[in-house]
């Protein structure tokens, strides 16, 4: 984020403010100037004074409003949403920094990689980012609007201030409870959406085995119905929105009549209402802009549910983001006498195994599903437990091995981006990523996709493409620690070990563990069977 | 065999390729009643608040003129606005209904649509599309069908309104006010043309950067993995900006259709005032405009803005027409997609099959030989092929199926195994799950007790198989198996072969398998390797 780019954040929201301060002054006065205007020619035009009345100065200051609030209202969106957008990037850029370094996305199954998910998430990011926009600066220009024509009440008509007062107090007190009340509906919303979504989820997951049980049409209403209530919520949301709306459009007329009524009352008459007459038409104009009350607060309530929410996410974010060591410290051998491993969840897995990794001979583990197979990759990588390896005569620490080591996920995605930057391999030269592709048998895809600055994305390759892809990554990583997480999942067998053979062939000189289901013979590999 | 079951008629294809989900189209029938109640309230507001504008305007002229004020007068004004605000509450709580029953009721029609798909398409359908299109699409169509609608009937609606409420004054200011209504169209127009011109050129140069964010936060762990966070915080920095100075490009375009509102709005003020003045003061004689009561002049200029009001708060709903119409869209896209052609497995349909009522029956042949597919078409779920002669579907209701994908509810590892079985006493279920070593899982501590999460997202395909298993040894119902000893580790695959035995002998335990120690065990085997009429019979 640059220092010029923030600059012109705070320079945007200042003009943004000054905008929409000219944009209600000139609304208020154009209605009550003209009122006043019609006032003063209509009392004129009784007497010889018709002559004699400088009609052009009200005129131009007319013509003036009318233009002035046009221009200020697109002064004011134009600025507002350019205000708005460079504290988005600032605040995304933070955001993904943030994100990276929280402990949740080292853990298993991403969250966030799942679509229903990653669109609430980002729901949650735009009402942080258009809060402002949507609710706080509209909320302080009209809270100086009112404040003004209170003023003006107090002087021109005091007793009015009695109604204006009474009124807005309701309004307060209305606000003040659907605040509550609204807060609570739209977390009920959120939970139930979420609920909802997950059962939806789990009986999608499980469709054949639920047709085949005849239980399927069950829970599919069930979690529908889960949707639907979380609509519920959203209406009483709304309806709660609907009250403070009808007290809010009452205001400005309210408040408009009352001063007519309290100057009548004070004795007024004639030439001498005409100034009350301009308040009253200010009030009512001014009424027009109360009327979004109820969106604002909505805004400010999603807000502060986003933020709760988001905060979750960077909850327990690690300070320090730097990548450890320099890569080019090659550890000997790392050893660890009884690791005791552990699920992402920090539960203790089985008994405590004694770990030897050494270069020229790649260490599998094999295990069935579930044995934590995974979560031991994670924990040599240092994304998981606060373990020491001894590597030679050195001790290396959890982040320590986390800079040295390259963790290739078997639910490894492709980026939206070049395949370049896909391959994350820095400045290497073409050809090195060329060969590198095709010794995962990717350089034909690659080449048929318009080569290394084509622009791809997940969902034009298959399962089984993208993890070649990730293999290529493996193939160009220089880290001396490399994690392969079933490296062969998604390709057929012969393929998958022909990949795996040259693989392993290439990475000779590092230390490399493979995790798989299936134990291949490979020479001089050693084999660790886990058990859960 | 069982009760012999019929399978239902087998559809035909083309008939249900013309039964087209069509989201908008439906959602439009839900919405009449509501929309019409909505519309209904909508125009009484709009009348209402009419009415006490002109009230207003007599009361205050006849206050300021000096004459005497009619109490009634006073009275009626503040009843129109009551009821103006009252008919205000009104159509928005009216419009909350609306839009939440016609989202309910669409959403209802999808589920019914969900429960018709073959299980080979719901397999095909994407989880995550699925639960976006079912949790937020009906919302954004009934959005549009509702709102966007409503806005849509009230901005012919409003505007002849409020003409029709200034012709009782003046008709010449009310011809006035209407011929401005041309202009502004023809400007909207030309915005608006500019507009679609330039959201296209965006697209085509920066639609690439439109979710770079959700983008980087969806392939996170890959990023991290790879130790490209720093590089890629930075290019999101540059992409983001990128993409929010072209926005801006096409937001002052965008803005400029509400700033012509407010333009029209502001300059019919301006030039009504004018007139009326110059009328008032006699210094022209514009006809329409001049010789008016004050009362008569207020009350065109409080009128004019009203005429301008629905086309505002049509043009602040274009993001719930664009929404709506992209979420009709993808409803439409989900639920309409075609059948999943299965792969022709010739040597099914050669199959004739008669199952005995208890016993072990193991279906082997290799990767792809059909399987998992005779499993189905024994369980019915492959509506379109033709029934395997001389062989009934199972019903339904009598299936106990196991397989690494089974279903487990949130709550407890009890609650799991008993789901579906019907009324299981404790010991039972601890004796079942004991049996297939639920209960000395290290990885599920609290026995019986432990807490799964949502969809058994903490368990292994492993685990929830064996869940199944137990499900299945309890609920007395005839067995199918989808590979039940894959991707076990020694022990346990013994465990659920031994489980498998003991309930083949008091009822019929179909599976599926490559184990061949499980095959070896079976009474009947079904090779679908060998390219020979298989037949087989107890």
């Amino acid at each position: 984020m640059s220092a010029a780019y923030q600059s012109s954040s705070r320079n945007s929201w200042r003009l943004a403010t000054g905008f929409a301060f000219a944009a209600l002054a000139c609304a208020i006065l154009l209605g009550g100037v003209s009122a006043w205007l019609l006032g003063s020619v209509a009392i004129a035009g009784l007497s010889a004074a018709a002559f004699t009345f400088n009609f052009h100065i009200p005129a131009a200051l007319i013509r003036l409003f009318a233009v002035g609030r046009t221009a200020a209202r697109y002064g004011e969106r134009l600025t507002g949403h350019q205000a708005a957008l460079a504290d988005q990037v600032a605040r995304r850029v933070e955001l993904f920094a943030a994100m990276a370094a929280a402990p949740a996305v080292r853990r298993a199954g991403w969250q966030l990689g799942d679509d229903a998910r990653l669109a609430d998430y980002l729901d949650d990011v735009e009402d942080l980012d258009y809060a402002r926009l949507r609710a706080g600066l509209p909320a302080l220009t009209l809270g100086c609007g009112l404040a003004i024509l209170i003023a003006g009440s107090a002087v021109l008509a005091p007793l009015s201030l009695l109604p204006i007062t009474l009124l807005l107090l309701a309004i307060l007190f209305a606000g003040n409870r659907m605040a509550k009340a609204g807060a609570m509906a739209w977390v009920e919303t959120r939970s139930l959406r979420r609920g909802g979504a997950s059962r939806l989820g789990a009986a999608m997951a499980s469709a054949v085995p639920l047709k085949a049980e005849d239980a399927w049409s069950r829970e599919c209403t069930a979690a529908l119905a889960a949707l639907s209530r979380a609509d519920g919520a959203l209406l009483a949301l709304r309806r709660l929105q609907a009250l403070l709306d009808l007290i809010a459009s009452a205001f400005g007329p309210v408040a408009g009549i009352s001063v007519m009524a309290a100057a009548w009352h004070a004795g007024r008459q004639g030439a001498e209402l005409l100034t009350p007459m301009l308040l009253a038409f200010s009030w009512l104009a001014l009424g027009e802009a109360i009327n979004g009350a109820s969106r604002m607060l909505v805004a400010m309530l999603r807000r502060n549910a986003a933020r709760a929410e988001i905060g979750q996410w960077t909850r327990g974010a690690t300070a320090d983001r730097r990548e450890g060591t320099p890569d080019d410290i090659r550890p000997g051998p790392l050893r660890h006498g009884a690791l005791q491993r552990r699920a992402p969840d920090s539960r203790a897995i089985g008994a405590p195994i004694s770990l030897l990794l050494a270069k020229g001979h790649p260490t599998m583990l094999v295990g069935a599903s579930g044995s934590g197979k995974t979560s031991l990759l994670k924990q040599i990588a240092g994304w998981i437990g606060d373990d020491a390896f001894a590597a030679g005569d050195c001790i290396l620490s959890a982040s320590e091995r986390r800079a040295q080591a390259a963790l290739v996920l078997h639910d490894a995605v492709i980026l939206e981006d070049t395949v370049r930057t896909n391959l994350f391999a820095g400045d290497a030269p073409d050809a090195a990523l060329w060969r590198a592709l095709e010794a995962v048998e990717m350089d034909g895809r690659i080449r048929e996709a318009g080569g290394l600055d084509a622009w791809i994305r997940q969902d034009r390759f298959s399962l089984g493409e993208v993890q070649r892809i990730n293999l290529g990554r493996a193939w160009l990583s220089t880290k001396p620690l490399m994690l392969l997480d079933e490296p062969t999942e998604h390709l057929d067998d012969e393929q998958g070990q022909r990949i795996l053979g040259r693989l392993l062939a290439h990475l000779s000189d590092r230390i490399v563990v493979v995790s798989t289901h299936r134990a291949p013979p490979l020479r001089d590999a050693r084999m660790i069977e886990l058990r859960p | 065999m069982k009760t012999p079951v019929v399978p239902a008629p087998v559809s035909n294809p083309a008939a249900s390729a013309q039964d087209a989900f069509q989201a908008l189209a439906s959602a439009s029938r839900l919405a009449k009643s509501g929309l019409r109640r909505l519309l209904a309230l909508q125009v009484a507001r709009s009348a209402l608040r009419l009415g006490f504008a002109a009230t207003a305007a007599m009361a205050t002229g006849q206050l300021i003129m000096g004459g005497p004020v009619a109490a009634w007068l006073v009275a009626i004004t503040i009843v129109f606005l009551l009821a103006a605000c009252l008919a205000g509450f009104a159509a928005d709580r009216a419009q909350a209904s609306a839009e939440a029953a016609v989202s309910i009721g669409l959403r209802e029609l999808a589920g019914k649509r969900l429960d018709e798909m073959p299980a080979r398409q719901l397999q095909a359908l994407s989880v995550g599309g699925v639960i976006m299109s079912m949790q937020r699409h009906p919302e954004a169509v009934a959005a549009l069908v509702v709102g966007h609608r409503a806005a849509g009937a009230m901005m012919a609606a409003g505007p002849l309104l409020a003409a029709a409420t200034v012709l009782l004054v003046s008709w010449q200011a009310a011809l006035l006010v209407i011929c401005l209504t041309p202009v502004m169209i023809l400007f909207f127009a030309l915005i608006g043309d500019a507009i679609r011109r330039r959201a296209d050129a965006q697209e085509r140069a920066f639609g690439r950067l439109a979710g770079q964010f959700a983008d980087r936060i969806r392939t996170l762990p890959t990023i991290l993995a790879n130790h490209a966070v720093t590089g890629e915080e930075a290019k999101l920095a540059r992409r983001l900006e990128a993409y929010a100075d072209n926005t801006m490009g096409m937001l002052r375009i965008a803005f400029a259709n509400a700033g012509i509102i407010d333009f029209f709005t502001s300059l019919s003020i301006a030039i009504l005032a004018v007139f009326l003045g110059l009328g008032h003061l006699k210094l022209a004689m514009v006809p329409g405009f001049s010789n008016l009561e004050l009362w008569q002049s207020l009350f065109i200029l409080m009128i004019a803005p009203e005429y301008f009001a629905p086309f505002r708060r049509f043009s602040e709903q274009y993001h719930a027409k664009a929404e709506g119409l992209a979420a009709a869209d993808a409803l439409d896209r989900l639920l309409d997609a075609g059948p999943v052609a299965a792969k022709a497995l010739p040597v099914l349909d050669r199959l004739s099959l008669t199952l005995p009522a208890r016993g072990l029956v193991a279906i082997v042949g290799p990767s792809g030989s059909g399987k998992s597919t005779l499993l189905r078409r024994l369980a019915d779920l492959e509506p379109r092929a033709a029934p395997i002669p001389r062989t009934h579907p199972l019903a339904a209701k009598e299936i106990a199926w196991i397989s690494t994908d089974a279903y487990v509810p949130e709550g407890t590892l009890a609650e799991a195994i008993a789901w579906n079985a019907g009324a299981v006493d404790r010991a039972r279920l601890e004796d079942a799950a004991g049996a297939i070593g639920l209960l000395d899982d290290a990885l599920l501590p609290g026995g019986l007790d432990a807490r799964l999460d949502k969809g058994g997202a903490n368990l292994s395909g492993g685990q929830r198989l064996r869940i199944a298993v137990a499900r299945a040894r309890l609920c007395g119902r005839t067995v199918l198996a989808d590979e039940p000893t894959a991707k076990l580790d020694r022990e346990t695959a013994e465990a659920v072969r031994r489980m498998l035995l003991e309930i083949s002998r008091a009822r019929l335990v179909v599976v599926a398998t490559h184990d061949r120690d499980l095959a070896a065990a079976a009474e009947i085997v079904l090779d679908l390797a060998r390219d020979e009429t298989v037949e087989v019979a107890a």
